[in-house]
């Protein structure tokens, strides 16, 4: 399915699905995007990440809801950690049925989005792994001088400003000194149509959700 | 060939490829950072739900998450750079596996539009204590206006509501507004800014 | 024909900063190899910079002059019709590059440019074909060393189809064997492909029968070198030879390597290598670029992972307590601003002297003492980050000894340091050393000036880690 109509759906019923009142529904969209995540192959791995990751939290919300919620505490509880994993599951369609440069390609073609956005912050993606090693790299080099820094420390912050400005600054004029110009036309390799089927797809996908939303199931 | 540059006189509203790319990798940094720490999250999930505390787990914390959005507009001053900031930083959350998935998107896309409020009530003239005061405030209202919808706030009896209302305003009174607050007085003091 | 004319330019950064290029003249003619030296810090990036249409677009002002690119007065080009007449490659071959592998850069590249698609995968195969490197195209970027990714740029400048090629110290990072290919590769697109070429660089070995005009930068002006092969001549290489002692059966081990396999990515980089650090020892490491010497620093702090064991006193370094073992074992990063934690040159030292070691040592006046000698004195107050490069290094490696960790690791703390600088620098580290009994082991490219400072050499060559007496070097004399 083309990335953009995805990330647009997925938005979409996440965002109607925190208004909802229903265990079942949430259930179903569970149901579905896990259905969706073995159709696209995602290894069985990372979905029992996604199960196990999300224990302590569900726990914790439906005891917490046990414990102090008022009215009808039960459905509460129910409600609002099986709403975790349907988030949990919607989310995954978009960290593991998909890359961020086709994503970013396709809201570039698709939706419009101006190249400087895409590129710059695909530029960025693209530093993800030297940013996790500068990270460790800081605390290291601050515990060598006897000191510790944690995620309340402002160093930690400053040094990684200090990064990120000089890094953006030579991401840009890379990106300028290979032929980069916002205002210009660009062609595109890569080409993300949207497909007639996609917009059917997602077409049921809505009424499905506006169904289960209006029918008041438990 | 006296040509001006662009980027030396900006306009509050227009952004360069350079402030994209900037606020982008802060972004990716705030989250490196952060998930440096998510073991100590879980843990302290794990204590607080053992208690019935669960929800306090994400508001303790909730401020580490909306530092990436008052960090850009402070540093850029520019309109909707901390909804822009907040919004790149969830995506980098979302993409490096942050457990939430699609909803660390719509929240990202709350923090950074109810902190961005804060900035807007001054007309984004004062990047300072005050804006940021404001933005700590407009920020812990509407983030937790979502909470009572997404997570059901709204469920649990009074008491507990303004507990977790004031536990929420401290985490993030502290991460996005005083440590936003260091950081940003250490960036001018550094001078590193200064590009005239 | 003249392919890029400079009249009366100037330049400053900052409105109320000083003119780095002043009233600069300066013509280059079609088809033509030149190269531009002058000492560090003079301007010859900024130049290029201007050339390449990057700045005043990023930073700085230009306060007057004209340039012509092919007879066009430049004025009113955008960034991208500067793209397409000129290529400039950066000081620094990993700052080139945006995308992940080379196939991903070039589409940025040539979508930008906006190539008709049934035209890219042809261009991409041409261009990587004419500079020999067909087989890197699906390559990761963060897998290539420095040399590749310079014939990597080359070939996206051959796509690009922009004529004046501008490198900026291309060999600054590189070994002689592939700074010779390199060369060649650059004569060869200049004879054949009519590019023009522009090369700035100070040391000047072996550009001699290659260069068409050389030019000299000083004082914010360029001047071309009228007896070029007078200057060549002072760049001769010659052999020398550095001496160490071997390692007797008396010293006592500080840190054991056995059995240590480093890889980084799908890339071995040291096989199976067994040899003890010696305690109070001055240990110097050397090796080809991408041998692996950084990556074995990184394993030796606990930031890189490895197979077999090291240990620190006979203790598995893992086991220690990650605090404590980063007093035992420090680093002196590459980057400078990598160590620092304050503001101030004054913070900085404070902090270092809260946390030393030998507090007796360093009083007031033996500090004092030291940030004279080191020409730092004066520079208390001023803000760590916008100290020049020379001086950041200085304080960097101050601060480390200060500190008198047991061992001390030094990543190339001399690169960019001219002779004075680095004398010093040598200086204070051997006092400071064996004052402290310190263990130091360097990583140095740069050798001239280091004899009488190390007792042992460790050399890093076809991933085997071996202690040598001999070292045999060229240098300019
Ligand atoms: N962004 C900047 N802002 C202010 N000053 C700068 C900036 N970049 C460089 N300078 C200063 O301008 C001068 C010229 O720098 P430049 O990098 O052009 O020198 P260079 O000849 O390329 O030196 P090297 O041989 O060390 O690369 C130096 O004194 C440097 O400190
Ligand atoms: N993520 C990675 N995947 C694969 N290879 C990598 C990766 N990162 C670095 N390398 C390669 O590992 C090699 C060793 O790098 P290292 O920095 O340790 O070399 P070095 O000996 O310090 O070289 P230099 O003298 O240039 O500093 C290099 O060839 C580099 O290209
Ligand atoms: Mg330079
Ligand atoms: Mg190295």
């Amino acid at each position: 399915m083309n990335p953009s109509l995805k990330l647009g759906l997925v938005l979409i019923i996440s965002f109607e699905l925190a208004f909802m009142q229903s265990v079942i529904a949430n259930l179903v969209v569970a149901a579905l995007g896990l259905l969706y995540l073995l159709f696209k192959h995602v290894s069985i791995k990372k979905i029992l990440w996604m199960f196990l990751v999300s224990i302590i939290p569900v726990f914790g919300t439906w005891f917490s809801f046990y414990a102090h919620g008022s009215g009808d505490a039960m459905h509460s509880a129910w409600l609002l950690s099986t709403r975790v994993y349907a988030y949990i599951f919607l989310g995954g369609i978009l960290s593991y049925t998909g890359t961020v440069d086709e994503l970013l390609g396709s809201l570039e073609q698709n939706c419009r989005l101006p190249s400087k956005f895409v590129y710059g912050t695909l530029g960025a993606f693209n530093f993800a792994p030297r940013v996790v090693v500068t990270v460790k790299q800081m605390k290291t080099a601050a515990m060598m001088r006897g000191e510790a820094l944690h995620v309340w420390s402002p160093e930690i912050f400053f040094k990684s400003i200090l990064i990120s400005l000089r890094w953006s600054d030579n991401l840009s004029q890379a990106m300028v000194s290979h032929g980069f110009n916002e205002t210009a036309t660009r062609t595109h390799y890569d080409t993300y149509a949207i497909p007639w089927w996609n917009w059917l797809v997602a077409g049921v996908c809505l009424v499905g959700l506006q169904f289960l939303a209006f029918s008041g199931l438990f | 060939m006296n040509r001006q540059t662009t980027s030396n006189k900006p306009s509050a509203l227009s952004y360069s490829l350079r402030d994209i790319a900037f606020i982008a990798l802060t972004g990716v940094f705030c989250g490196a950072i952060f998930f440096g720490t998510s073991l100590s999250y879980n843990f302290l999930a794990a204590g607080m739900a053992a208690i019935g505390l669960g929800p306090f787990a994400n508001d303790v914390l909730l401020g580490l998450w909306m530092i990436a959005g008052p960090l850009a507009a402070m540093l850029t001053q520019k309109i909707g750079a901390s909804t822009i900031g907040e919004l790149l930083g969830s995506f980098v959350e979302m993409i490096l596996g942050g457990q939430w998935g699609a909803a660390t998107l719509i929240s990202g896309l709350i923090q950074g539009v109810g902190n961005g409020l804060g900035f807007a009530m001054t007309g984004y003239k004062r990047f300072d204590k005050l804006g940021l005061l404001l933005s700590t405030i407009t920020g812990t209202l509407v983030t937790f206006g979502w909470s009572m919808i997404n997570e059901g706030y709204g469920k649990y009896n009074f008491g507990f509501i303004l507990l977790l209302l004031l536990v929420r305003f401290i985490s993030i009174g502290f991460f996005a507004g005083v440590l936003v607050y260091w950081i940003n007085k250490l960036v001018e003091k550094s001078g590193i800014l200064n590009r005239d | 024909m003249d392919k890029l004319v400079i009249n009366d330019l100037t330049f400053r950064y900052k409105n109320s900063g000083p003119d780095i290029i002043k009233d600069l003249d300066f013509t280059l003619q079609l088809g033509t190899f030149n190269v531009l030296y002058g000492p560090s810090g003079c301007g010859k990036s900024t130049l290029m910079k201007i050339i390449a249409g990057l700045y005043p677009e990023f930073s700085g002002h230009v306060t007057s002059g004209k340039m012509y690119i092919d007879s066009e007065d430049v004025d009113d080009w955008n960034t991208q019709d500067f793209s397409k007449h000129v290529a400039f490659l950066f000081q620094n071959p990993n700052d080139q590059f945006s995308m992940t592998t080379v196939k991903r850069e070039f589409i940025f590249t040539l979508e930008n440019l906006g190539l008709p698609i049934e035209q890219i995968e042809e261009t991409i195969d041409r261009s990587l074909e004419r500079v020999g490197i067909l087989n890197f195209k699906d390559r990761k970027l963060d897998t290539l060393s420095g040399g590749e990714l310079q014939k990597v740029s080359l070939a996206i400048t051959l796509a690009m189809n922009s004529d004046l090629i501008m490198l900026d110290e291309p060999f600054a990072c590189i070994d002689i064997k592939s700074r010779k290919q390199l060369l060649e590769l650059l004569k060869d697109l200049q004879e054949n492909d009519h590019k023009t070429i522009l090369i700035t660089d100070h040391d000047l070995m072996g550009y001699q029968g290659i260069v068409d005009d050389l030019y000299h930068f000083d004082d914010g002006q360029v001047q071309p070198v009228l007896k070029p092969a007078e200057v060549f001549a002072t760049y001769q290489k010659e052999n020398r030879q550095l001496l160490f002692d071997k390692p007797g059966d008396t010293v006592e081990s500080i840190i054991d390597l056995h059995e240590l396999n480093l890889q980084n990515g799908a890339k071995s980089l040291i096989n199976s290598a067994s040899v003890d650090v010696f305690k109070g020892k001055m240990i110097l490491l050397t090796g080809e670029n991408g041998t692996g010497k950084s990556t074995l620093f990184s394993a030796l702090t606990r930031l890189h992972d490895y197979r077999g064991s090291i240990k620190y006193l006979k203790k598995d370094i893992l086991k220690y307590n990650q605090r404590k073992y980063a007093r035992y074992v420090g680093l002196i990063f590459q980057d400078s601003q990598m160590q620092y934690l304050k503001l101030t040159v004054e913070d900085e030292i404070k902090l270092s002297l809260k946390h030393t070691n030998y507090p007796d040592f360093w009083t007031d006046d033996v500090v004092e003492d030291y940030l004279k000698q080191l020409n730092l004195a004066h520079l208390k107050d001023h803000v760590v980050y916008q100290l020049s490069g020379g001086q950041k290094k200085k304080l960097q490696i101050f601060e480390m000894l200060i500190l008198g960790d047991p061992v001390l690791l030094m990543d190339e703390p001399l690169a960019g340091l001219d002779l004075h600088s680095t004398k010093t620098v040598m200086k204070l580290i051997k006092t400071v050393a064996s004052e402290q009994e310190l263990t130091v082991l360097m990583i140095s490219h740069q050798l001239g000036g280091l004899q009488d400072f190390f007792d042992y050499h460790l050399q890093l060559k076809n991933q085997c880690l071996t202690y040598t007496e001999v070292l045999n070097y060229e240098s300019i004399s």
